[in-house]
């Protein structure tokens, strides 16, 4: 009974939305919708689609990588190296993505020699979520309890087999949430790439759009496209969170 | 055991937190260090167990002088139970166990699994051996934090006040736990609040203030005080434990 009246509220719910959005398009609509063009170029805009696939999941696990080195810097002996790191993180987290894609594109790609846009926008997308990622390591690795670090070092373990048996899997735990929201992240920050045009999946809408004029019906794609891959992560980081914050509270 | 603290002087920063600690113990089993919060007689636990560095005198267990014997070999042959359990959250209980034994004292899985079952056996934990910490009551771990520390066959146990953060009813289980121990005859030595306990179980009592150790002697010393600051003591804890 519970199940049906929550099945009931939530397609209610979906319903109304969907019933606003149509209503705008109803509203703002000249002509009618027409797919054929889009159909035409199916298989561009799906390799536009698994472009930001790709892109956003090579930019992951350079972030991963590039993360644990800004946390490195962060807790190292040289000055330099944790100024090195803050100077990066400030100037991340203060800038638009759109700007430093502009600027890693025409710039730093030209002045480093790489050619391919694919990579500058692998390289751009994995420096600015890394910098949230050496975050979220930090964090996790200072919510370890110092009494962990203590029974570890009361029974002997050297420090590599207490960050290796006793801290990293706790670590992984605490990650994997703020991790796949950050995934989410980046696919929806992959879109900026467009302004790079990189043939990810909006700059392959966007072409379509500008040849055939059809402009509504590529947002609605382009969303749906999006909408596709970020809910699943949504739903995961909410799964992920529930049972992490269930092992927590008890 | 035997127990020999030399000139010991313990300071965090400008604060002495033990001041010149001189005691020589012979063939003890059970010793209870007790003291108002604040004496040191926690720190002097950790001092024992190689956790923390002092900065004056030595600490010689069992003839092995602390100044000149490898930290980590020492603790190897000391088990410890924090006043929290301090169980490996991410482990279930005899992985907690297992993990201590195959990492660091290189023991092989399979020799070990059959001795350790008997000790949660022998501690009433068998049936949750499979279980994460947080799905144990805070008396059944502070219990499995006490069969980890047996399970490495220490020579001496160290009890950091392991009932401090329980209620009574688990604070009696987990006394009856550490009561095992002593009629195994295992050494150890217990900072603990728990008075009648120490009266109980204990061979020699320490009490401390203010980073010195005020009196010292067999457990009759609890019955017959020297010392003014001994008598306050237990005049305070013992005020509302009918006679």
């Amino acid at each position: 009974m519970n199940l049906l009246r929550k099945a009931f509220n939530f397609f209610s719910a979906l319903l109304l939305y969907i019933l606003f959005f149509y209503f705008v398009m109803v509203r703002s609509l000249d002509k009618g919708v027409d797919y054929a063009v889009y159909y035409e170029y199916r298989k561009v805009i799906f390799n536009g689609w698994l472009t930001t696939i790709s892109i956003s999941l090579m930019a992951l696990i350079l972030a991963l990588l590039v993360g644990l080195i800004l946390y490195w810097m962060s807790i190292s002996h040289f000055g330099v190296l944790r100024y090195l790191q803050e100077i990066h993180k400030m100037i991340i987290f203060g800038t638009p993505l759109v700007v430093i894609a502009i600027v890693a594109y025409y710039y730093i790609g030209h002045a480093f020699n790489i050619r391919s846009k694919f990579w500058v926008g692998v390289i751009t997308l994995a420096l600015y979520i890394g910098a949230y990622i050496a975050d979220i390591y930090k964090g996790a690795v200072e919510s370890i309890h110092i009494n962990q670090w203590q029974t570890a070092k009361m029974f002997g373990f050297t420090k590599v087999q207490t960050y290796r048996y006793v801290v990293f899997p706790q670590v992984l735990m605490t990650i994997l949430p703020p991790l796949a929201g950050q995934f989410a992240l980046t696919i929806k920050g992959s879109a900026l790439l467009s302004y790079m045009s990189t043939d990810e999946f909006l700059n392959t809408i966007k072409t379509v759009q500008a040849a055939s004029f059809r402009y509504s019906e590529g947002f609605i794609i382009v969303t749906l496209g999006y909408l596709l891959l970020t809910i699943p992560l949504i739903l995961l980081v909410r799964y992920l969170e529930k049972r992490m914050n269930y092992k927590v509270a008890k | 055991m035997n127990l020999e603290l030399k000139h010991l002087t313990k300071k965090y920063q400008d604060k002495t937190v033990l001041d010149d600690i001189t005691l020589k113990l012979e063939n003890i089993q059970i010793l209870a260090l007790l003291g108002a919060s604040g004496s040191g007689k926690s720190t002097l636990l950790r001092l024992i167990a190689g956790l923390e560095p002092f900065q004056g005198g030595d600490i010689i267990v069992n003839n092995n002088a602390m100044r000149t014997s490898p930290l980590d070999q020492f603790r190897k042959n000391v088990g410890f139970v924090f006043q929290d359990h301090n169980l490996f959250s991410h482990l279930s209980i005899m992985e907690n166990i297992l993990l201590v034994l195959e990492k660091v004292h290189k023991r092989k899985r399979a020799d070990v699994i059959k001795p350790v079952s008997e000790l949660l056996e022998r501690f009433g934990l068998i049936e949750h051996a499979h279980k994460l910490p947080h799905q144990i009551s805070g008396g059944q771990s502070q219990r499995a934090s006490i069969v980890r520390a047996l399970a490495i066959q220490p020579e001496l146990i160290l009890l950091d006040e392991p009932t401090s953060s329980l209620d009574p009813v688990l604070t009696y289980e987990v006394l009856s736990a550490i009561k095992q121990l002593a009629e195994d005859q295992k050494d150890f030595i217990i900072v603990t609040h728990e008075i009648g306990f120490a009266k109980s179980v204990a061979d020699y009592i320490v009490f401390m203030e203010n980073g010195k150790i005020v009196e010292h002697g067999y457990r009759s010393i609890l019955d017959q005080p020297q010392s003014a600051e001994l008598k306050r003591f237990l005049d305070k804890v013992l005020t509302f434990i009918p006679t």
